[in-house]
């Protein structure tokens, strides 16, 4: 049997002494589409880092398969060459560096077998800027400086189209997003989508999952996927919120009551 | 000296002159505010060999000449233009300044005088190389002079090879820019690790009169540089940039005044710098409005990026106001590179000295794009990347 895109088994993560991953388990074929729902500070951000390395997010017990691969002790930079993006939840401002620079940089290094030209490299991310609906400026501007929150989104979703990854994780791409944007982030999404991608959605919002329909809806709560399922899942999380699974996994009461109350 | 280079009286009497004060003068005090944290106390001078007389003369494209436009070493002007050499030399920045402005008077080897008649536009940048061989001195000379409505871009080169053993440069620039006037002038510091560097640069601006500098350090072991744009005339305007990376152990202080000495001047200065392993960098900066100097409008910003916990930064902004209608801001940081910036480049496939690169050339980018030859842009840009890189790991020779 091929091996999976990704596999991640008893995943333990501390964040400054503190354990935020409490032995995760999640699969994922290429060719899927899995979204992650849990409560705020629930650890899904912290998922995401893990996958990309973040320096400061150490791994205590457990581990992450990419392609049959440990990937664990690689560098960002690694992992990304090997096709893993993150559009993360809050973008980083890096002033003084362009965006077409900077996703050249990129993408060289990405597709070393492939290296585009300024000018070739121009055309190719003009095809995308169109594609996705991007105002022409954003390009030459500063990456993410003074981008509004809905900008700054549609950039990651850009670089994602730009850099063509194998596993997309993407962190709450959908928050902030006006009605027009979410539909040019999702259709960016979907054309990215293929038998040959897997795709990681991390949201709130059932309404992003009308867009992308994902093979398996996740609840990531206390450090752990507690329940994973179909599309239903989503809706009665929409319709019930957190507390119900809460209660029926066994969180205690003071846990039960850190989510009560939070919406979906 | 004055015997060997065949020059006249009143040149000869002013070396002897300045090596008197040389003589006299004590060493600059590390505590007072013009050599904060520059310790030259019990500084060797005798250990390098005296200046050589450089033998190239500087060339100017003969279509200029036809002009009036003046580019000669001082023992030509001393022959051919003694008044203007007379009226210009050591006029904007005093011999008795400190020991190294004295020292300078006595033994200046490379002296360029540059002189733009009224209303002729040099377009092309004009340029000078200054070298010194191991173990030895130069002490050069620039008096730039530039009349009403002219204009002159000028690039002042200091390069050396690495050498063993330690070299010494000090220098003295004097610009003065007529009646709407614009001069550039750019210095490039770029020696090799075991020169010591002292370098004094005075820009006057007349009335209207635009002067830019840029001062940029990025070789020797140490250098000092003093910039100091005194803005004499009614609605003049000076840019003044600095630039500098400092790696190993090189230590870099740098001085600049703004005087606002007239009415309804502009003074516009950013000096930027990034410092990799141990390196230092003092940055010390008087923004000073004189009374009657109303509508001023001055402006200070120097930005430091550090790249190593060891490296030290530090900046004095420092306010000097007697008028009462004026337009000040300065300020003053120095940050680290961000590790959420680094993520957040190499999470797109970039290695972490690329990533490095990027964020310096973007901590970089308002300089660059501000200088307007593009050569010595692209040239920088170059030695930017050889620094990030650690082309020169070299530790510095003191
Ligand atoms: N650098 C840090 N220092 C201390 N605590 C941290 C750090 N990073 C994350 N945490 C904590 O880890 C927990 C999980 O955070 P994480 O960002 O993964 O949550 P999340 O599920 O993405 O939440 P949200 O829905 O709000 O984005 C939170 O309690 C958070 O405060
Ligand atoms: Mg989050």
């Amino acid at each position: 049997m091929a091996e999976k895109l990704l596999h991640i088994e008893d995943l333990h993560v501390e964040v400054e002494g503190k354990e935020i991953l409490k032995g995760l388990n999640l699969s994922l074929d290429k060719g899927e589409i899995h979204a992650i729902m849990g409560p705020n500070g629930s650890g899904k951000s912290t998922l995401a880092y893990v996958l990309t390395g973040r320096p400061g997010y150490e791994v205590t017990a457990g581990k992450v398969l990419y392609n049959g691969e440990d990937i664990l002790d690689l560098e960002p930079n690694e992992r990304a060459q090997r096709g893993i993006f993150l559009a993360f939840q809050y973008p980083t401002e890096v002033p003084g560096v362009s965006v077409v620079n900077f996703l050249r940089t990129a993408y060289n290094s990405i597709h070393p077998d492939e290296p585009k030209s300024a000018m070739a490299f121009r055309m190719y991310l003009q095809e995308k800027v169109d594609l996705l609906e991007i105002p022409t400026e954003l390009v030459d501007r500063y990456v993410n400086q003074g981008f509004s929150g809905g900008e700054k989104k549609r950039n990651e979703i850009l670089q994602m189209a730009v850099l063509r990854p194998e596993l997309a994780i993407l962190d709450e791409t959908d928050s902030g997003l006006d009605i027009d944007a979410l539909k040019h982030v999702s259709s960016g999404v979907n054309k990215l989508a293929s038998p040959e991608v897997g795709i990681l959605m991390i949201t709130h919002y059932q309404r992003l999952l009308n867009y992308i329909r994902p093979s398996t809806v996740h609840v990531l709560m206390g450090g752990r996927v507690v329940r994973s399922g179909g599309f239903e899942l989503a809706e009665k999380l929409e319709a019930e919120g957190y507390a119900g699974i809460a209660k029926e996994i066994g969180l205690s009461e003071e846990e039960v009551a850190e989510v009560e109350g939070q919406r979906v | 000296m004055a015997d060997a280079t065949g020059e006249p009286g009143w040149l000869a009497d002013r070396r002897a002159h300045a090596f008197d004060l040389f003589e006299k003068l004590e060493d600059p005090d590390p505590k007072g505010e013009e050599w904060r944290y520059v310790d030259v106390r019990g500084f060797d001078f005798s250990r390098f060999q005296p200046p050589r007389v450089s033998p190239e003369a500087p060339k100017l494209d003969p279509a200029l000449q036809a002009k009036g436009v003046i580019y000669v070493d001082f023992a030509t002007a001393a022959r051919e233009h003694p008044d203007l050499l007379r009226e210009h030399f050591f006029t904007e920045v005093p011999v008795d300044e400190h020991r190294f402005t004295a020292l300078h008077g006595a033994f200046h080897s490379d002296g360029l005088l540059i002189y733009v008649p009224r209303q002729v536009e040099v377009e092309l940048p004009l340029e000078a190389l200054r070298r010194v061989s191991s173990g030895g001195s130069v002490f050069p000379h620039t008096t730039i002079v530039v009349e009403e409505q002219a204009s002159l871009t000028f690039v002042d080169r200091f390069a050396s090879d690495e050498s063993p053993q330690p070299a010494l440069c000090a220098s003295v620039v004097e610009v003065t820019a007529g009646r709407g006037a614009t001069v550039n002038y750019i210095s490039l510091q770029e020696w090799g690790r075991s020169v010591h560097h002292f370098q004094t640069q005075r820009f006057t601006g007349h009335r209207d009169a635009t002067v830019r500098s840029l001062a940029v350090n990025l070789g020797s072991a140490f250098a000092r540089t003093q910039v100091e744009s005194v803005l004499s005339g009614e609605g003049s305007f000076s840019e003044m940039l600095g630039l500098y990376f400092a790696d190993t152990n090189q230590h870099f202080a740098q001085r600049t005044l703004q005087s606002h000495n007239a009415p309804h001047a502009t003074s516009d200065l950013l000096y930027k710098g990034a410092l990799k392993e141990r390196s230092r960098s003092e940055y010390s900066g008087l923004i000073k409005v004189l009374k009657g100097a109303q509508g001023t409008d001055a402006y200070q910003a120097n930005r430091n990026l550090v790249l190593s916990e060891e490296a030290l930064a530090r900046s004095i902004p420092q306010l000097e106001i007697e008028a009462n209608e004026v337009r000040c801001t300065h300020g003053a940081t120095v940050s680290p590179v961000e590790d959420e910036h680094l993520f957040y480049l190499m999470s797109r496939g970039i290695d972490r000295v690329t990533a490095q690169k990027l964020v310096v050339f973007g901590f970089f980018r308002d300089v660059l794009d501000r200088i307007r030859v593009e050569r010595v842009r692209d040239e920088l840009s170059a030695a930017i990347s050889a620094k990030v890189e650690g082309a020169q790991r070299l530790e510095v020779a003191v």
